[in-house]
C-alpha cells in the first residue's frame, strides 16, 4: 500500500487482554475435535509435538533448550518492563518447573499477558524528517507450507522459516555473518532452536553446541531476543521481537543496549522472525540501521 | 523493483504489560497506536494505513477487534485498513 500511493504512514497495532481478560486461555483451550479425539490439545501441544519430532530426528530437546530460557532471562533481568525482570533463573529453576505438555516445562512457554504493541511504517524518505533515527527494513521473506501442523508434510523441518530466510537474505543482499543480534518468535524454547536452525545459523542437531557457553546472551556472540523476548519479557506476538529490533537499532535501549554496554557488538543489522500455525507460517524480517 | 531499504520503521507504541486489571484488548490496540504515533512524532491525522495484527476471538464480553473499530476510536478514516488471519 505504501509502495502503490495509497498510504504514507501505517500503523501495525496489537492489543490482548489475554490474561485479565482472559483470551489467551480462550485460545489455548479452543480445541479441534478432529485433533482432541486423539489426545491433542490446543497449541501448547502442537508446539510440543513438533518439538518431539525435533527430539526423534536431531535431538533437540531440554539441553538445548535450557540455554535458551535461561539465556532469555538474563536480558529480561536488564529490562523493567519485562515482566520477569525481578526474576532471575538458574539451571534449577529451569529443570524443577512443572511440565505444560511434554516435553515443555513452564519456562519453555512464553508469557500470558495483557498489553499492546504498535509500530509505525513510511518511506525511507519520510522517515529522514521525523524524530528518530530510521530503522530501514533491508530484507524480507514468507514462506507457509501449510495451514496447520496436522496438515505438515515435515513436523522438524524444513519449515517456512528456510525458504522465508532465504527469500528475506536474498532481498538484503547480505549473509548470516552480517548479522549482529536476532529477535526470534519465541512462543516456546524449541521455536528459536528450529527457527535459527533453518536460517543456517548451525547444522541441524547443533543447537545444543551452539547455544551452550552463553552465545545469546549478554556479553555473546550473537544476542538473541534481547528484550527476554516472549518467553521473559512479554507476549505481543509477531511484535515483540520487531518493536526490539527496531528499540535496539535507534539506539534507546538502556541497560540492555547492544554494544559496550551489554559486551556486544554494535548493531547495524538485526534479523527478526514470525510464526504461526504450529511452524507452519513463516515471516522472516531483516532491519537495518538508517 | 526491489524493495530493499525503501520503507522504514519511525516509532514503536508501549503500554502497560503484564496483568493489567480492568482493561479491553481495544483499548490496548487505541493506546499502543496513540504511543507510536507520538513516538514517531506524528499527529494522528498523518496515519492514512491501519492493519490490526492477527484477529482473534474477542475475549470474554468484549468486542470483536478489527481494524474499522479501532479506527472508529481513534477518530480516523484512514485509506486502507486490514487485519491478517488468527
Amino acid at each position: 500500500m505504501l509502495d502503490a500511493g495509497i498510504c504514507n504512514y501505517v500503523a501495525i497495532s496489537y492489543g490482548h487482554s489475554g490474561l485479565w481478560g482472559g483470551g489467551m486461555r480462550q485460545l489455548l483451550f479452543n480445541t479441534r475435535p478432529s485433533e482432541a479425539c486423539f489426545g491433542h490439545f490446543g497449541a501448547v501441544g502442537r508446539y510440543a509435538l513438533a518439538a518431539q519430532r525435533g527430539m526423534h530426528e536431531f535431538s533437540s530437546g531440554p539441553e538445548t533448550w535450557k540455554h535458551i530460557a535461561m539465556g532469555q532471562r538474563k536480558w529480561a533481568n536488564l529490562n523493567p518492563a519485562a515482566i520477569m525482570h525481578a526474576k532471575p533463573m538458574s539451571e534449577a529453576d529451569y529443570h524443577g518447573a512443572p511440565l505444560v505438555v511434554e516435553p515443555f516445562r513452564l519456562f519453555d512457554s512464553c508469557q500470558m499477558n495483557d498489553g499492546g504493541r504498535a509500530i509505525i511504517v513510511t518511506s525511507a524518505e519520510r522517515a529522514r524528517d521525523l524524530k528518530h533515527r530510521p530503522v530501514l527494513i533491508m530484507g524480507m521473506g514468507q514462506h507457509n507450507p501449510s495451514n496447520e501442523i496436522a496438515q505438515a508434510r515435515y513436523l522438524a523441518g524444513p519449515t517456512g522459516a528456510h525458504k522465508a530466510g532465504r527469500a528475506a537474505f536474498a532481498m538484503a543482499g547480505i549473509g548470516l555473518d552480517d548479522v549482529d543480534a536476532c529477535q526470534i518468535y519465541d512462543c516456546f524454547t524449541y521455536t528459536v532452536e528450529i527457527t535459527m536452525q533453518e536460517y543456517g545459523f548451525f547444522g541441524r542437531g547443533e543447537g545444543e553446541n551452539w547455544f551452550q557457553g552463553g552465545t545469546i546472551e549478554p556479553g555473546g556472540t550473537m544476542p538473541v531476543n534481547t528484550s527476554g523476548g516472549q518467553l521473559s519479557e512479554a507476549y505481543f506476538m509477531g511484535l515483540t521481537p520487531i518493536a526490539e529490533a527496531v528499540m535496539q537499532l535507534m539506539g534507546r535501549c538502556g541497560p540492555r543496549q547492544l554494544g559496550p554496554e551489554t559486551r556486544t557488538r554494535e548493531p547495524q543489522v538485526i534479523l527478526c522472525s514470525d510464526n504461526g500455525g504450529a511452524l507452519q507460517s513463516h515471516s522472516c524480517l531483516i532491519f537495518g540501521r538508517g | 523493483m526491489s524493495l530493499k531499504n525503501k520503507y522504514a520503521v519511525v516509532g514503536v507504541g508501549y503500554t502497560p504489560q503484564g496483568k493489567v486489571p480492568d482493561r479491553t484488548s481495544l483499548s490496548f490496540h487505541l493506546e499502543a497506536t496513540a504511543n507510536a504515533l507520538e513516538d514517531a512524532g506524528l499527529k494522528k491525522d498523518d496515519l492514512d494505513g491501519l492493519i490490526a495484527y492477527r484477529h482473534f476471538p474477542p475475549c470474554p464480553g468484549e468486542p470483536d477487534i478489527t481494524p474499522q473499530l479501532i479506527a472508529q476510536q481513534l477518530g480516523l478514516a484512514p485509506a486502507y485498513l486490514s487485519q491478517d488471519a488468527n
